[in-house]
């Protein structure tokens, strides 16, 4: 089976991130890029699917200068080839732009891997913006079978069974391929890269395209950001300082009535 | 400052580092304790391949530099010192056979390693540490064989080595130059492993006796021709006083983390005590030896890969590095106060790790009399 996953790179979301107050744009010019985790998680569960049922990941990312090292770092962890589409018409948009945009490059990535795609795999969402609308948009753009919150592949003849994770518990679907599924964290985590394969992918070559090479016309777009704005800081709370318990319950109490939260 | 390295190895180091952080950091606090070989910590290094960097990529290595090296090995020497001195053992154990080994020999352990096993270099006896050349254990040659007998501890990874490098006497009168080397196979008739050590530190390294009774192996066994083990030995302590030493400043780089991380915390007469000056010169003055350190380590490293002589500078790199993380582990408890007595805290452990690098591959002391000496040599009038 073909996989294609459409990976994101994002600023390390173990860092906090502040704006910029001159630019009124978040800061994240000093945070180390990374790939988006739940692109890592799909990259994982696909590079699993692979190796059990046979076939080949792709991993393909649209970004700015840089953005081929994080792709080198996936091809570490599982993914035979990468394509990278920089253009700075990529650079503005929405998610519905994205989507359409990303539509758009499966046919070069298609041509590229000499085969077409059987799944197409995105994170449930980014760490960044977590609007989680991409991986849906994309099945839209492109007519395909989607499923979100995907945990589980499993093959079944010419379909494929997708587990989904939901706040209840488990759904089962059965689709037809080629799909499109958003995956959310499976039961495991990725792979540390071995440090052969690693450094043999930080030798690998990274096939680049523009919007024009890739052949993206212009993609729509519905949504402008006006502004951001940080969230208010945190005010401090009350502090309840009794020596005795029976005392410190009592004062809580008096706190919670006078706020007529009881 | 640090290692100078290339944009892919950082890239190698970050994955290593985020190794560290998630499966050995919090991990080996309880095996500290218990003193149990963390088998799934090495399981798991082993399959990033941790445990194979000194394997020649000529023999399906890794084909990463020796300052790459360095790198990593630091970061996994600041999770836990044990680790990174397991994980060493088999460059330690695979050094002789790279020395004085024929082709055969050489590949046979690279691939004992490259596929998950262990070495083990088995010189230090009951009565001949630093004093090598007063080796008992022999060797007798009895037609295509060698008959071993004799009792070698302090063995770093012997409980669970595929391959020991054992040194023995092929000829007793001729002192050191009577001293052979030999390749060992694990379940060789005779050949038994003693209970590990109950160590001060480093305790997720294993350190066991190794007995050999009546262990008979193929003369073909022998590394290099009878008579060279001890220059042998002494080659792979040269290498090895290196990557002692760079586990050394591991450590101390782990207790500057510590201590700058605490001093940030912990607030005294209205300020975070890293605004105190006494604590602004001890942190400096942790950095400043570390980083010294480190920086004999690169030296004698560079030398190494020159194909120089860098004896001295390995011996400077080693008891430098050692004296330095055992100053800035009892730096970084001073710092913590009170809390860096307690084992709630991270820093106590690091003193009993930073002991060792003091002791072995050849203790400061005798790295000293091996600097003194080349001295003289130097000045020689």
């Amino acid at each position: 089976m073909e996989i294609l996953i459409f990976v994101k790179q994002v600023p390390d979301d173990g860092i906090e991130v502040h704006l910029d107050p001159a630019a009124g744009t978040p800061d994240t010019a000093k945070i180390d890029k990374i790939a988006n985790a739940f692109d890592t998680y799909a990259l994982e569960l696909a590079a699993r699917y692979v190796e059990a049922n046979g076939g080949n990941v792709t991993v393909a990312a649209i970004g700015p200068d840089g953005t081929d090292s994080m792709l080198k770092n996936l091809i570490a962890v599982g993914a035979k080839k990468a394509y990278l589409f920089k253009d700075p018409s990529f650079e503005q948009g929405d998610e519905a732009s994205t989507a359409n945009r990303l539509a758009q490059l499966v046919k070069k990535c298609e041509a590229e891997n000499g085969a077409p795609y059987d799944l197409i795999l995105c994170g449930k969402e980014s760490t960044d913006e977590i609007s989680g609308q991409v991986g849906a948009r994309l099945a839209e753009e492109l007519s395909l079978p989607f499923v979100s919150s995907v945990i589980e592949i499993t093959p079944d003849g010419d379909k494929l069974i997708a587990k989904q994770e939901t706040d209840e518990g488990y759904i089962k679907f059965e689709t037809a391929m080629p799909a499109v599924y958003t995956i959310a964290k499976p039961g495991y985590d990725p792979r540390y890269p071995n440090i052969k394969a690693k450094m043999a992918a930080r030798k690998a070559v990274i096939p680049t395209f523009s919007a024009a090479d890739a052949g993206v016309s212009e993609a729509p777009c519905y949504v402008e950001c006006v502004s951001y704005t940080e969230p208010p800081k945190r005010e401090a709370g009350l502090k309840i300082q009794e020596k005795e318990v029976a005392d410190t319950v009592a004062k809580a109490m008096e706190i919670l009535i006078k706020d007529k939260v009881l | 400052m640090s290692y100078i390295i290339s944009d892919d190895a950082k890239e190698l180091l970050k994955d290593v580092k985020e190794f560290c952080e998630k499966e050995i950091r919090e991990q080996v606090k309880e095996y500290d304790i218990s003193g149990e070989w963390p088998r799934e910590i090495y399981e798991k290094a082993i399959e990033m391949q941790l445990h194979m960097m000194d394997v020649p990529e000529e023999y399906g290595g890794l084909g990463l530099s020796h300052i790459d090296q360095a790198a990593i090995v630091e970061e996994i020497a600041k999770a836990d010192a044990g680790v990174a001195v397991t994980l060493n053992g088999n460059g330690l154990s695979l050094k002789p056979v790279l020395i004085a080994g024929n082709e055969e020999q050489k590949q046979k352990c690279c691939d004992i390693i490259i596929n998950g096993g262990w070495g083990a270099f088995a010189l230090t006896e009951p009565d001949a540490g630093c004093d090598a050349a007063n080796s008992k254990t022999t060797a007798v040659r009895e037609g295509d064989e060698y008959v071993i007998n004799g009792r070698k501890c302090f063995i770093t990874n012997a409980q669970v080595a595929d391959f020991f490098v054992v040194t023995a006497m092929t000829n007793k009168e001729l002192g050191v130059k009577g001293m052979s080397a030999f390749l060992v196979y694990k379940g060789t008739p005779g050949l038994s492993v003693g209970n590990h050590e109950n160590k001060m530190g480093i305790r997720t390294s294993v350190t066991s006796d190794l007995l050999l009774e009546d262990v008979r192996i193929p003369a073909e066994n022998r590394l290099g021709e009878e008579g060279t083990g001890f220059i042998t030995a002494m080659k792979t302590l040269d290498l090895a006083r290196m990557w002692c030493a760079v586990i050394g400043v591991g450590v101390g780089e782990r207790c500057i983390e510590e201590a700058a991380k605490y001093a940030q915390q912990r607030v005294t007469f209205g300020k975070p005590i890293y605004k105190h000056q006494a604590i602004q010169f001890t942190l400096a003055n942790m950095q400043i030896r570390t980083e010294a350190a480190r920086q004999l380590c690169a030296h004698a490293i560079t030398l190494a890969d020159m194909g120089v002589p860098f004896t001295t500078e390995a011996s400077c790199a080693k008891a430098f590095a050692g004296d330095a993380a055992v100053q800035s582990a009892v730096d970084a408890i001073q710092v913590l106060g009170g809390y860096g007595y307690s084992r709630e805290y991270p820093v106590e452990k690091l003193l009993r790790d930073a002991k060792i690098f003091q002791i072995f591959e050849g203790t400061n002391e005798i790295q000293r009399i091996v600097i003194g000496r080349n001295v003289i040599n130097k000045y020689k009038i």
